[in-house]
């Protein structure tokens, strides 16, 4: 544990390795880059279980002396690092592994692995980070590193803005961090997390600076993790390579502001509104983009609608005060949300197109990637059994017995919708007819396909890590030794899980209803099973009437909301720029090249200084 | 010795200057503006020597500092019709209102 | 004053500017008579090899306590050694840059000429840094002003270096005019142009009449001052001239010309105004005249650095980019000099040497990228990545410097100007604001570098085909600024330990 600094160095190796000798190496760069971060994997998981049988390990030294203010660096690893260490290394890992088959043929392959190299050590710079500032610095690496990466294929006119444009609305959020963080260095006196952690206790700081500090801090998470209003990058960043996405917009990157948000919890829980802020954006924020993601017909821009929203739900439990719950649900989600990732990208690259609308039919061709597809989609619809259902389940609880039943029942509706879409992306994908002509199908190389078996198993284990039934180890393991990080389980009513239960069964089925079943033969199910038939028959009405209605409304709702988002959110953003630009033009305008101007210019200011200067007496405050 | 108060030589230096403001910031002519930030200068001179003899506390260090922005302001003259020479050999013109090749 | 008086000067504190004068000396008379065949680049390395020279023997000097000759008016405290090496190595490095360019149509014959007027406006900067007296500052400030009006003007037949000498020299000149009649005043207010002594007479005004006069003084002389800077308002000469005048020269103005504008205005406010009092009764009486003059200050910072990054947004010419971005850096500086905090000379001492390292090596990519063809649109960068992959590196590296990107100098100096801001007495939350958010808007063109380089392919009929062949000097500097911004920005230690051990943060500044 005391070499744990080691961990985030194996993927910059690799990065300045390749930057040197990547055009030589060719394909090869892949083993190189393969090889440094399987060793980053393996040192996590030493470093994950010696962290069980260690208390929390914390090494730094002096950085930078400012006046009499001692800035420190160095690492630390507590139960939240080590769990994220693993997370990282080992979807990174398995990014690297995959992207060799991914990525064949590309003419700047190295470079791929270059930056993959980069972005992995900013992240597990990130998360080995023992105070604000350092984290700030490995944070904004990860934005250098992602813009990189989105604007991969830059000859593409849309990767360029999509990069672009990832990089410049995470940075809005990043001034919210800055600020955040500069306000409590100034109150505290120190950029580390326990120093913070203290003054908070203590009270050395007051409520309101508490409550300003985190809301800002939580703007920077906003900006990182996709949250609404600043949320539009993320979907126009799936022009970014497919394993890009699965590593930074699935499990990496965005997940980093939840991360913040945990690894500051206990500055969160101090403040009231704070949480409340945090829950109720989560919350929103988990509504809207699944209301989104019922219309989309591009398959990666429906999955980044999912993380979108995924995200938000991470945000609503750790705004119910319910940290395990969102932590749990950030672990759990890594896996299966990068394993559609990279199942979608399996399809992608046998079809050749993105758009759902085309495919059709792939269960047969794809014999690998339709159930592991299907294990993902099982485990982020919440079906029993799956990852997904025990965290969504903690993150259900945590809402209710916080005592908002607002936000819990905004969060029971998403849950619905997520199954519904997903599965309605299922069905159009890999069931009926192919819409579309499709030559050369075929499975993807090994190389890709284990890397998806292998999270496929983690889709489906690593929701037993933390169970009602068979006992919260994980949980209980986070929040040893910190009250403040609340209990390891909540007990909460079994009707939740019912519910839960429940909805994502209904969505699926409602989801099957409308795009599984018009595939099927009707003559099939009426001639062997007439009574299921009937029944069926009888349920139709339902399906006309969710048509009508429901599906009518929110589809309504939807339209309107992306309408809100097209024009308000980027309204407002176009605005600003647009003032900006008007200045420029001005500045530009007034430069005309009269050098006698120029002097002009200063003398008047000079004169307004002196008028300004003798009225107001010479004195301004 | 001398029934001149120390204002009116100030305040002619001040007219001197804005004189020379003038000119320089609206005059088309190069050679007429270096002229003008000569006067400028010039009006320095003045606001040095008068303090340097009727001021609070006179010195002789008014009059030494006046002898330096003389000789400084003889250099840039120099300096100044040199460049303006060179530009006139490839422009063809003195105007400093036609030398706005470089602009936004 | 007899030999005796003369002899019994500590001249050896002069020594690095005796070697600079003496080489620019040197290199002068034997341009004038060395055969015309004679490749003047040889003159260049002399030159560098001169100021690698003085800056040993300053750095031999560093130990020693203040020392103050010729009546107090050449003074070599922390202040003056601190900032001389900046300016020392800033030149050096210019100096390398002059030596590998070659513009288009040839400037043999006057290469030469190149070379020393460089060391001259070298000579008058640190002459600035170490005066004690306001007649060795204004001849110090006109030496480096007259060499830099030729130095812009020295591509002789290219219209646009013409042009800009002609804009610099004009407004130059009403510049200059405005500090020497603030500094007329400030005479006539004390009676004397020594620093020091000034200082301890300003604070005995007692006239409400004389303080106004100050106050006019203080403006006449900031404004003026502001021409060396490049900061508003008087900052519109700057694109246009950095446009005009050749790269290296373009590098030299807004490094070393720039640093010693801040030298001069930190002389002249801390000594001259720094014990006024902002008024002669009630709470003004009360208050030192900076604090009052704080919010005129701020206001100046805040529209530096507006002006400098919106606009900078407009442009397509790299040179005018940087310009306006070097308008933009010179306001985060005012804000430390707004500020006024505790550690405002660790914060401008590190941000000027970080400012020099990133923006010298930015502007050596620049001259050789734009020297070939005049061609000086920020095309020029697409796809530098694909013709050139290390010297995109390093540019990169200066770009995300100079944005203030975690990891490089630039951010570390960033951080020490606004924690500066918010850690004075009163804060300057207002002024921090703006410093953010124009630093997210200078984003926008420094990412448009970014994107060029790596985000495009090249153009088609580029004459020279892929490669670019990077000169001798080139390199050096290219190494020397990419090494120290990416140490500095990881282990800023070393500069400001450097800095507290051996200039004790400027305790002998007023002594």
């Amino acid at each position: 544990m005391e070499n744990a600094w080691i961990i985030p160095l194996f993927p910059l190796i690799s990065f300045l390795f390749l930057l040197l000798f990547g055009r030589r190496l060719k394909e090869n760069s892949g083993y190189v880059g393969m090889a440094l971060t399987f060793l980053s994997l393996i040192y996590s998981l030493v470093v994950l279980f010696d962290r069980f049988n260690h208390p929390t390990y914390k090494a730094e030294a002096t950085w930078l002396a400012i006046g009499d203010v001692q800035l420190t660096a160095g690492f630390e690893v507590n139960q939240l690092n080590a769990l994220m260490l693993v997370i990282v290394s080992l979807v990174s890992f398995l990014v690297h592994t995959y992207s060799k088959g991914y990525m064949h043929g590309d003419d700047r392959f190295h470079i791929f692995y270059a930056y993959l190299g980069l972005f992995t050590f900013a992240m597990l710079g990130l998360v080995v980070s023992p105070n604000l500032l350092q984290t700030y610095i490995f944070w904004e690496l990860v934005g250098v590193g992602s813009f990189l990466l989105i604007g991969f294929y830059f000859y593409k006119e849309e990767a360029k803005a999509a990069a672009k444009k990832a990089f410049i609305m995470t940075r809005i959020g990043d001034v919210g961090l800055l600020i955040g963080m500069i306000l409590l260095f100034w109150q505290v006196g120190s950029f580390e997390y326990d120093a913070i952690f203290l003054a908070v206790e203590e009270g050395a700081i007051s409520a309101g600076i508490i409550t300003l500090t985190a809301i800002l801090i939580f703007i920077g998470a906003v900006g990182k993790s996709g949250q609404f209003p600043l949320h539009t990058w993320l979907p126009d960043a799936m022009e970014g390579p497919t394993p890009v996405s699965a590593l930074i917009h699935a499990a990496t990157m965005v997940a980093a502001g939840v991360y913040l948000v945990a690894a500051l919890f206990p500055l969160f829980t101090a403040s009231e509104t704070a949480l409340m802020t945090v829950a109720v954006i989560g919350a929103f924020t988990a509504i809207f983009a699944a209301s989104i993601g019922l219309v989309q017909t591009d398959i990666k821009r429906v999955l980044a609608y999912s993380t979108v929203s995924q995200l938000g739900y991470m945000m609503l439990a750790l705004g119910s005060a319910g940290y395990v719950a969102g932590v749990f649900h950030l672990m759990t989600h890594a896996f299966f949300k990068a394993l559609l990732f990279l199942a979608a990208g399996s399809v992608i690259h046998a079809v050749h197109t993105q758009n759902i609308e085309e495919m059709g039919g792939l269960w047969k061709k794809l014999r690998l990637t339709g159930p592991l597809f299907l294990i993902g989609t099982l485990a982020i619809s919440g079906v029993p059994l799956f990852s997904g259902f025990f965290s969504k389940d903690e993150i259900l609880i945590a809402a209710w017995t916080n005592g908002n039943p607002v936000l819990f029942w905004l969060a029971v509706i998403a849950a619905f919708f997520t199954a519904f879409y997903m599965f309605r992306l299922f069905f159009m994908v890999f069931t009926g007819q192919s819409r579309s002509e499709m030559k050369n199908v075929h499975e993807s190389p090994k190389v890709m396909t284990v890397p998806m078996i292998v999270l496929g198993v983690l889709a489906v284990v690593a929701g037993y890590f933390n169970t009602p039934w068979f006992g919260t180890f994980l949980g209980d393991w986070l929040v040893e030794g910190n009250e403040a990080l609340g209990h390891g389980h909540t007990e909460g009513p079994a009707w939740i899980m019912i519910v839960a239960t429940l909805v994502s069964l209904l969505g699926i089925f409602l989801a099957w209803l409308m795009y599984g079943k018009k595939s099927l033969q009707r003559d099939w199910l009426s001639s062997r099973m007439p009574i299921t038939y009937n029944m069926l028959y009888n349920k139709y009405y339902l399906d006309e009437f969710y048509a009508l209605s429901v599906v009518k409304t929110t589809k309504g709702l939807s339209v309107l909301l992306s309408y809100i988002e097209a024009f308000v959110v980027e309204g407002i953003v176009k605005g600003v720029a647009g003032i900006v630009h008007g200045l420029g033009k001005t500045g530009s305008k007034i430069q005309s090249g009269q050098v006698q101007a120029y002097g002009t210019v200063a003398f008047v200011g000079l004169a307004v200084l002196v008028v300004v200067y003798v009225l107001a007496g010479g004195y301004l405050k | 010795m001398s029934s001149v108060p120390v204002a009116a030589y100030l305040t002619l230096a001040l007219i001197l200057f804005c004189i020379g403001l003038y000119g320089a910031l609206t005059k088309r002519n190069t050679v007429i503006v270096l002229i003008s930030i000569e006067l400028m200068l010039n009006a320095v001179n003045i606001n040095l020597v008068a303090f340097s003899k009727f001021g609070m506390i006179p010195s002789i260090t008014g009059q030494v500092f006046a002898l330096f922005a003389i000789a400084v302001a003889a250099a840039e003259a120099a300096v100044g019709l040199a460049i303006l020479i060179a530009l006139y050999r490839n422009k063809k013109t003195v105007n400093i209102d036609e030398m706005n090749d470089l602009k936004s | 004053m007899d030999l005796d008086t003369l002899l019994s000067f500590e001249w050896g504190a002069m020594a690095p500017e005796f070697i600079i004068l003496g080489v620019a000396t040197i290199l002068s008379i034997v341009d004038l008579f060395a055969p015309k065949h004679l490749d003047r680049k040889i003159f260049g390395w002399i030159g560098f090899a001169g100021i690698l020279l003085a800056l040993a023997s300053l750095i031999n000097l560093v130990g020693l306590g203040p020392v103050s000759i010729l009546y107090d008016t050449f003074r070599l405290d922390g202040f003056a050694k601190a900032f001389k090496i900046l300016l020392l190595i800033g030149a050096a490095l210019v100096m390398l840059l002059a030596l590998s360019y070659k513009p288009k149509e040839g400037m043999e014959e006057y290469k030469g000429e190149f070379y020393y007027l460089l060391l001259a406006g070298l000579l008058g900067a640190m002459m600035m840094a170490s005066s004690g007296d306001l007649i060795t500052l204004f001849v110090g400030l006109e030496l480096l002003s007259l060499s830099s009006y030729i130095l812009a003007g020295i591509r002789k037949k290219h219209l646009p270096s013409n042009e800009s000498a002609m804009k610099y020299v004009v407004n130059g000149g009403i510049a200059t005019a405005f500090t020497l009649f603030g500094m007329s005043y400030v005479y006539g207010l004390t009676g004397t142009t020594n620093l020091i002594e000034m200082t301890n007479v300003l604070p005995n005004l007692a006239n409400a009449q004389y303080i106004y006069i100050l106050g006019i003084a203080f403006f006449m002389i900031f404004v003026g001052l502001s021409f060396k800077l490049a900061t508003a308002p008087f900052h519109m000469w700057a694109p246009d001239v950095y446009q005009g005048a050749p790269t290296p020269v373009t590098a030299f103005l807004s490094v070393v010309s720039k640093t010693a504008g801040f030298v001069i205005l930190i002389r002249i406010l801390l000594t001259v105004f720094g014990n006024a009092f902002a008024g002669n009764s009630g709470v003004a009486a009360m208050t030192n005249f900076l604090v009052g003059m704080q919010d005129y200050i701020a206001f100046l910072a805040a529209a530096t650095m507006i002006i400098g990054n919106v606009v900078a947004l407009r442009q397509r010419n790299i040179k005018r980019v940087f310009a306006y971005s070097s308008i933009a850096h010179a306001g985060y500086l005012l804000v430390a000099v707004t500020a006024m905090s505790s550690f405002m000379f660790d914060a401008l001492w590190f941000y000027l040497g970080a400012y020099l390292f990133m923006n010298v090596g930015a502007f050596a990519v620049i001259q050789l990228l734009t020297q070939h063809t005049d061609n000086e649109d920020i095309g020029v960068f697409a796809g530098l990545y694909k013709r050139a992959p290390w010297l995109a590196v390093a540019m990169g590296v200066f770009i995300l410097s100079l944005a203030g990107i975690p990891g490089t100098a630039g951010f570390i100096g960033k951080l020490n100007i606004f924690i500066g801001a918010l850690a004075s007495e009163p804060a300057h939350y207002v002024l921090a604001s703006v410093m953010i958010a124009t630093t997210v808007i200078s984003y926008f063109y420094y990412f448009g570098v970014l994107t060029q380089m790596f985000f495009r392919p090249a153009a088609e009929d580029e004459g020279e085909g892929g490669k670019i062949r990077v000169p001798v000097g080139l390199s050096i500097a290219l190494v020397i600024c990419v090494v120290a911004t990416i140490v500095f920005g990881l282990f800023p230690n070393i500069a400001l330990d450097f800095f507290h051990t051996n200039f004790e943060g400027f305790a002998d500044f007023l002594q």
